[in-house]
């Protein structure tokens, strides 16, 4: 018999995508560190609570959800400590990934015409750093977004200790804010998945492809490339 | 609510149609409250507090005869006391609160779940427990603070205008039981009468002022109050134009359908978006003959 071949791991990417980031690991790229994912999942699985038990009471429309959670009272009791779970969530998702999303000038511009040439595939991807003007804005939304619902939801939770206008005005803002979010969250998987194919592993897995990251973040790859040949020198 | 199947039904919240079928009419009820000869007994109060057997609430002591500071979650029927200066003197005004019972009822405007508030055929507004969830939108839609959650079933309650008694033909317990006569029941269209006469006969007595409160902000209540100094409703911790709040409105009857249609269309958006451009990649041939480092 042969002796006790040492253990190897069966893929080196994903071991290193567990506390690296940034780094090339044979024909991939670590772009979200473990860490960076759980926070991600821990701000969706806390917002879809959130949504899934919110929109029944939103409208009976989308009164079938409520069937999900055991009906529409077991709803209006679990969606409002959803939400606060939600924005601690999205608390520490702000601070993890803050200093990532600092926006620059011409970030501004994914406000105007260039967010649809980007969907159109027409825009110059070749300076893109690791996030997009377009991913900056939407950790910037997102994040006032949370602060909103979150104000808004503590005075629809507890009507009689706030004004009476204050109260009506919370509904409303409680609802923009939810179809904003909604939309851009629609968006948000779409481009995730569908629309930009080897994105979703980056998400799961932790790493990209070479070719993704040049494709989509081509600034952020030169980084990666000269920061890998610095460490060899 | 516990026979409601007795009556039709008007109005159900979060849903489009009610059950009327149209095949019988039935005249809307209202109660006529006369605050010029209620004497404050507080009979109604005990008797609103038996016929639905609620529990008792330890009163408070507020500086005047009136048994607690608001309507309570067991506590429907309140005699509001209040003291006016008014023509070198003051008056001490005692008015019936509860539920109006609104023609056009702001909680159930707010209300999103189907079927816990309803208004009958007669127009008696009601809260039904098996459906109500407890949000608390109805404190935001009703105009005359009325709604109360109670902490320990988890829902809303309010006067129902004792509809297990009107649907059998009896009067409400509150009626039943007032020693004066100020409380009376019978058809809206007999309660704003005979009000409008005791209207008449305080003007001629002195009274210029009186009125008969049925706020047509809200449609006109099932509850009309004759008030002595009608040019301040305030006085009797009424509002002087009561109506469903905008925005309640607008959040129900715009942004709800807007926003539902924002979030289907970006489904559609996306699928569209798909269908006409496809994935972003770099594919075959192209992916292999680029120099990837340098490039």
């Amino acid at each position: 018999m042969s002796a006790a071949r040492p253990h190897r791991p069966f893929d080196t990417a994903v071991v290193a995508a567990r506390d690296r980031e940034d780094v090339i690991v044979g024909n991939e790229i670590v772009r979200h560190r473990l860490a960076s994912r759980l926070i991600h999942w821990s701000v969706a699985l806390t917002f879809f609570v959130s949504v899934f038990t919110g929109m029944p009471i939103w409208t009976p429309v989308f009164g079938w959800m409520a069937s999900l959670f055991g009906g529409l009272t077991v709803c209006r009791l679990l969606h409002p400590w959803a939400g606060v779970a939600f924005f601690l969530a999205s608390s520490v998702m702000f601070l993890h990934w803050v200093a990532d999303m600092r926006l620059e000038p011409r970030d501004r511009e994914w406000l105007g015409p260039k967010a649809f040439a980007y969907m159109r595939y027409e825009t110059d991807d070749s300076d893109v750093g690791k996030y997009n003007g377009g991913q900056k804005l939407f950790f910037w939304a997102a994040g006032l977004g949370a602060v909103g619902l979150l104000l808004s939801g503590l005075l629809m939770w507890f009507p009689r200790a706030f004004p009476r206008l204050l109260l009506e005005f919370s509904y409303l803002i409680h609802d923009v804010t939810f179809i904003l979010f909604a939309v851009a969250i629609v968006f948000h998987i779409y481009l995730g998945t569908a629309a930009e194919p080897g994105t979703f592993g980056s998400m799961v897995r932790g790493t990209v492809t070479r070719e993704w990251a040049r494709l989509h973040h081509a600034r952020w790859y030169r980084e990666v490339i000269s920061g890998e040949e610095d460490r060899r020198r | 609510m516990s026979v409601q199947q007795n009556l039709e039904i008007r109005r159900s919240s979060a849903s489009v149609w009610g059950s009327l079928s149209g095949m019988r009419s039935v005249p809307t009820v209202s109660k006529y409250i006369d605050t010029t000869t209620c004497i404050g007994c507080k009979a109604c109060e005990a008797a609103c507090i038996e016929w639905n057997d609620l529990r008792r609430v330890a009163t408070e002591q507020t500086g005047t005869y009136q048994t607690l500071p608001t309507l309570h979650a067991e506590y429907w029927n309140l005699i509001r006391f209040n003291e006016r200066d008014f023509d070198g003197g003051i008056v001490w005004l005692m008015r019936k609160d509860q539920c109006m019972h609104c023609d056009e009822p702001g909680c159930l405007a707010a209300c999103p779940a189907p079927g816990a508030i309803v208004q009958y055929a007669n127009g008696i507004v009601d809260v039904n427990p098996d459906q109500c969830i407890g949000c608390r939108y109805c404190e935001t839609g009703c105009p005359f603070d009325v709604p109360r959650f109670h902490q320990t079933t988890g829902k809303m309650a309010k006067c129902t205008l004792c509809v297990d008694r009107v649907s059998v033909g009896l009067e409400p317990a509150c009626i039943k039981a007032c020693p004066t006569g100020c409380l009376q029941f019978g058809t809206k269209d007999d309660m704003v009468a005979l009000g409008a006469r005791r209207v008449d006969q305080l003007k001629g007595t002195g009274f210029a002022n009186a009125v008969l409160y049925d706020p047509k902000g809200v449609h006109g209540t099932g509850v009309v109050t004759v008030l002595a100094h009608g040019d301040h409703p305030e006085w009797y911790d009424l509002p002087r134009d009561p109506h469903v709040p905008l925005l309640v409105k607008f959040w129900k009857s715009v942004l709800r359908p807007l926003g539902g249609i924002a979030i289907f269309g970006a489904v559609i958006g996306a699928f569209a978006h798909y269908t006409k451009f496809g994935p972003k990649e770099v594919r075959g041939a192209d992916a292999r003959d680029r120099n990837l480092p340098d490039a």
